[in-house]
Order: structure tokens, then sequence, then C-alpha cells
């Protein structure tokens, strides 16, 4: 294609967007929306998948002493564990251990650790048990020491996070291709007006002899650049939302230092999330505009 | 330059607009089509534009198997001919000089061929200084006179009109004849169905009379009627 067939392909793309404002304005809407709900599971899934690796990363079992214990209470404690059956190996995590690795996840927060030192953090116990397969006799002996205040035992937490990442990923491939359908046929039906209101230019077009994508090509750049507002529009509002929750989350969650689940930052997944939008929404509004001008090029 | 063997054409309702057409015209002819209505003069166009498939038989325009080829190579074929309608079918949006510059634009171009070449078509059919008006602003004749310059813009060897005069007044159909002529005069094959009486038998040129279907006459300096010797009148 020779440059000034593709300016005037985009001016008259361009121009097709002003001629029916609201019907754009709709399209554009019902994009963003698609692509909110894409989003919103997408983070999901992000999140999941981003917290299954630091669990796996993790101990299998660590077993949580209560912060406020004195030092003659933990050697008790630790008097207990060393002397169970199950246990094949252990190590103790010191205050200090705890709470410089704190500060490691929160590298660049740091402001959110400030006025806090070891004191706060609880010492643990990594135990590496001789029989997996009794790891709840393992974690009831435990969670009877007394002392201790918690058991982590991340296998259930990795299966359960698992469960519900596939259950997850099921209905949101269903709910997105529902949503695309629905955009889909919405924006088919926009760029429908527009080559409804231009369908004797475009008869006239075939009698002078312009080829189908000659026609064609200003529908699609309009449904490309529908989505392609729809697909920033969305991302706006995705990632604002998205780092306001962040925000809270991270900083609700810094106190439960045993469990705690970690939200991953926007400036991370920010790229990809964006290029999936555009990707998505050029797309649907590209193959829209193809179906719609479809039944009028035959002539 | 068009060439028509044993073509039928028959509609998916069952009519059958075309039986049994043999037709050839050179280069540089002038020829009327005729017939009543509803004899298939607008179906013969349709067919040689490839806007309608023949059921039957070969066509060949422009060296292009018209029958035979392709629906992309369709643009090709309307690209190497001139098209005017009854109707006039401008781009109403556009200006006079933008819907003869469209025609140009749409086959890719030069803009300075364009530039050279729309202000030519323009002052042949005499609407130099109409160059700015939009369509809706110009009078029945002018705007088939801009139609017939955007048929010819992009030197076509061959020029079709379907009943062109159709819906003007005598005194303009003229004009468009007197365009016609002139356009056929430098070279352009130019093939024209029409009603038109006086302007047939004016013209003297080839007719071809359509009747039910079938050509039933083909004339060198025809007339629109025929009177053989017993003085009786037909097509
Ligand atoms: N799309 C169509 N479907 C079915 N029948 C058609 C179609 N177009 C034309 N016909 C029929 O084919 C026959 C020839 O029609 P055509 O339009 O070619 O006649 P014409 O000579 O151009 O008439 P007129 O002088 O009124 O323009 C007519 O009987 C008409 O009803
Ligand atoms: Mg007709």
């Amino acid at each position: 294609m020779k440059i000034r067939t593709a300016k005037y392909i985009i001016r008259e793309g361009i121009f097709n967007i002003y001629r029916n404002i609201f019907m754009t304005l709709a399209s554009v809407g019902i994009i963003t929306a698609t692509l909110i709900i894409m989003g919103i599971f997408l983070l999901l899934v992000l999140n999941l998948n981003e917290n299954t690796r630091i669990l796996k990363e993790q101990p299998e079992m660590e077993v949580f002493c209560s912060p406020e214990l004195t030092d003659m209470e933990i050697y008790e404690v630790r008097a207990k564990i060393s002397g169970y059956e199950l246990v094949e190996k252990f190590h103790m995590v010191t205050r200090e251990e705890a709470f410089q690795e704190l500060v490691e996840i929160f590298e660049n927060r740091q402001e959110m650790l400030e006025g806090y030192d070891e004191s706060i953090m609880p010492v643990s116990f990594i135990i590496e048990l001789k029989d997996p397969t009794r790891s709840d006799e393992a974690i009831s002996y435990f969670k009877s020491i007394n002392g201790v205040e918690s058991v982590r035992y991340s296998l259930d937490a990795i299966r359960f996070i698992s469960a519900v990442t596939n259950w997850v990923r099921v209905i949101s491939t269903i709910l997105i291709a529902i949503l695309l359908v629905v955009s889909l046929f919405i924006i088919s039906n926009t760029i429908k007006l527009t080559v409804f209101a231009r369908r004797k230019e475009i008869n006239i077009m075939k009698y002078i002899g312009a080829t189908d994508w000659f026609i064609r090509w200003p529908f699609i750049v309009e449904g490309a650049i529908i989505g392609f507002m729809g697909s920033i529009l969305a991302f706006i509002i995705t990632g604002y939302a998205y780092n306001v929750i962040v925000d809270r989350f991270n900083r609700d969650f810094v106190g439960i230092s045993s469990n705690f689940i970690r939200l991953v930052e926007l400036n991370r997944i920010g790229f990809d999330i964006i290029m999936a939008f555009c990707l998505v929404g050029v797309a649907v509004g590209a193959v829209g505009s193809l179906v719609s001008i479809r039944r009028y090029l035959r002539v | 330059m068009v060439e028509l063997k044993n073509v039928y054409k028959r509609y998916p309702n069952g009519t059958v607009a075309l039986r049994d057409i043999n037709l050839k015209i050179s280069k540089g002819e002038f020829v009327f089509v005729i017939g009543p209505s509803g004899s298939g003069k607008s179906t013969l166009i349709k067919l040689i534009l490839k806007e309608e498939d023949a059921t039957g038989g070969e066509i060949i325009v422009n060296g292009f198997p018209v029958s035979t080829m392709s629906r992309r190579q369709i643009p090709y074929l309307r690209r190497s001919l001139g098209v005017v309608f009854q109707d006039f079918r401008l781009l109403m949006n556009k200006t006079v000089y933008e819907n003869v510059a469209f025609a140009m634009q749409i086959t890719e171009a030069l803009p300075k061929d364009i530039r050279r070449q729309v202000p030519m078509a323009l002052a042949l059919v005499g609407l130099s200084k109409k160059a700015n008006a939009y369509p809706g602003q110009l009078s029945g004749g002018e705007q088939q006179r801009v139609a017939m310059a955007r048929a010819i813009v992009n030197n076509p060897s061959l020029l079709i009109a379907d009943e062109p005069t159709g819906n003007l007044d005598p005194e303009t159909s003229w004009e468009i004849m007197r365009l016609l002529n002139e356009i056929n005069q430098r070279g352009t094959t130019v093939l024209v169905a029409t009603h038109s009486k006086s302007i047939v038998d004016a013209m003297r040129k080839r007719v071809v009379v359509l009747e039910k279907g079938a050509i039933v006459r083909d004339q060198e300096k025809g007339s629109y009627e025929n009177e053989d010797k017993d003085g009786k009148v037909y097509y």
C-alpha cells in the first residue's frame, strides 16, 4: 500500500468516528468494560501465580512462636521440637533474621517499617519432617506446645492456591469469551451504522474500480481506533484502582508476618497489561469492522 | 474490445433477461443499444461490468475474460473502462474536483498525475469553473458531465453509459450526446444504452436492438425504428 493511500484510509477512519460519535462512545464504553473485567481476572491470576511462586520458595513447615516469648520460654519450645520423633532436621530463625527478611521484602518501601525493630518479630523454627505424609499429626503436636502461635505448612497453601487459580482460570476464560462476543457484536453494529450511512458511497466506489481492501481499510481503522481508545481507558481505570488496592493491602497486612499474601506492584506488570489490553481491544475493533462490512462488498 | 459469444442471462427468480447474445464491438466504435423497457439493455451492461454473472456463454472485455475471471479481478476490469449511469452516482459530500480525483485516487495514481489529469477532464466536459462546487449545487446536466469527467479521467479505452440522458431534458441530453461523440472522436470506444429516439436517429451510429433479451437487429448507421419494404414499423 502506498503512503498516500494510507493517509486517505486513516483520514476516512477518523472521520467515521466523528460521524456517529454516540455509537462510538457506546462502543468504547463496552470495550472498556470488557477489558476491565478481563483486567481483574488477569491481575487475579498474576497475583495467584506470584504468591504460589513465593510459597514454593519458602520452607515446607515453619512453626512460629508468640512474639513476646522470653529466651527461656523459647528454649523450652526448642527442646520440645528437637525431642519430637517426626522431626528429621530443624533450624531456628532468630528475631534478627526474621526482621532482616522483612526489610528485604520491603526493599523499596522502607518507610513502612519505620519505628519498628526486630522485637516485633517472632522466633520461628523451620522443620523438615521424617515422613511428610504424617504432617497433620505433626502440625497438631506443634500447635499443642505452649508458646507456639501458629504453624505454616506451605504444601497445603500451595495446593489450595493452585486449586483456586485453576478455577479462576476456567471462570475467567468463559466470562471473557462471552464478553468478547458481546463487544464484538456491539462494535460491529456501530460500524454497521457507518457502513449503512455510506452504502451508496461504497457502491459508487465499487463501480469506479476500488478494491475491496481499499473500501474496507477505513472501517477497520475506525474499529481499531475505537478498540484502542477502549484499551487506554480500561488501563487507566484498572491501573488506578489496582494501585489504590495494592497500597491499602500491603500496608494493612504488613503486621501479619507469618501467612501474609503479597500483591504484585503495578509497575512490574503494567506493561504486560496495557499490551494485552491494546491487543485485545484493537483486534476486537478490527474484527468487528470486518464482520459488519462483508455483505456490502457484494456488488 | 468487447466480445460476447452465445451469452445467456437467467436471473435467480427465473427471468431470462438475455438469450444467445453474440456481439462484437471493435476499438473506436460508437454503439447504441436500444429496445423496449425490460428488453435486457441494463442487464447487458451489468454483465460487461461483471455486476452480474452470465449464466451461459463467454464475455471478453478489454482483454479480461469476464465470464471466467475471479471476483478479485473486478476492480481492475472496471478501472479499464468508464461508466456513466442515469442517476449520476456522484459522492455528494465531495466537490466536483474531488469526485473526479477520487477515481484516480483509488487506483493509487501519483498526486502530480491527479493534479494534471483532473483539470483536463473537467475542461473537456466544460466544468472547469465549477470545480469547487458540490454536486447538490449543480443541474442534472452538469452532474452528468461530472460523472463523465470521472469516467474518462483514467483514460479508459471503453466508455459505457446506461441511459445517460434518462433524467435530462432534450436540450441537455444533446449536450451529453455531443460530449460522448467528442470522447469517441478522441479514440474511446463508446457503448450507450438509450431510449432517446431523436438522438439515435440523428447520430447515425451503429445500432443494436434488443427485444425480449435477444438481438433482433444490428445495423451500421442505423436508426431507432426500422421500416421494411411493406412500411411496417418495428424495432
Ligand atoms: N435483479 C434482477 N432479478 C430478476 N430479474 C431482473 C433483475 N434485473 C432485471 N431483471 C429482469 O430482466 C429483464 C431485463 O431487465 P433490464 O433491466 O436489463 O431491462 P432494460 O432493457 O434495461 O429496461 P429499461 O429500459 O426499463 O431500463 C426484465 O424482465 C427485468 O424484470
Ligand atoms: Mg435499464
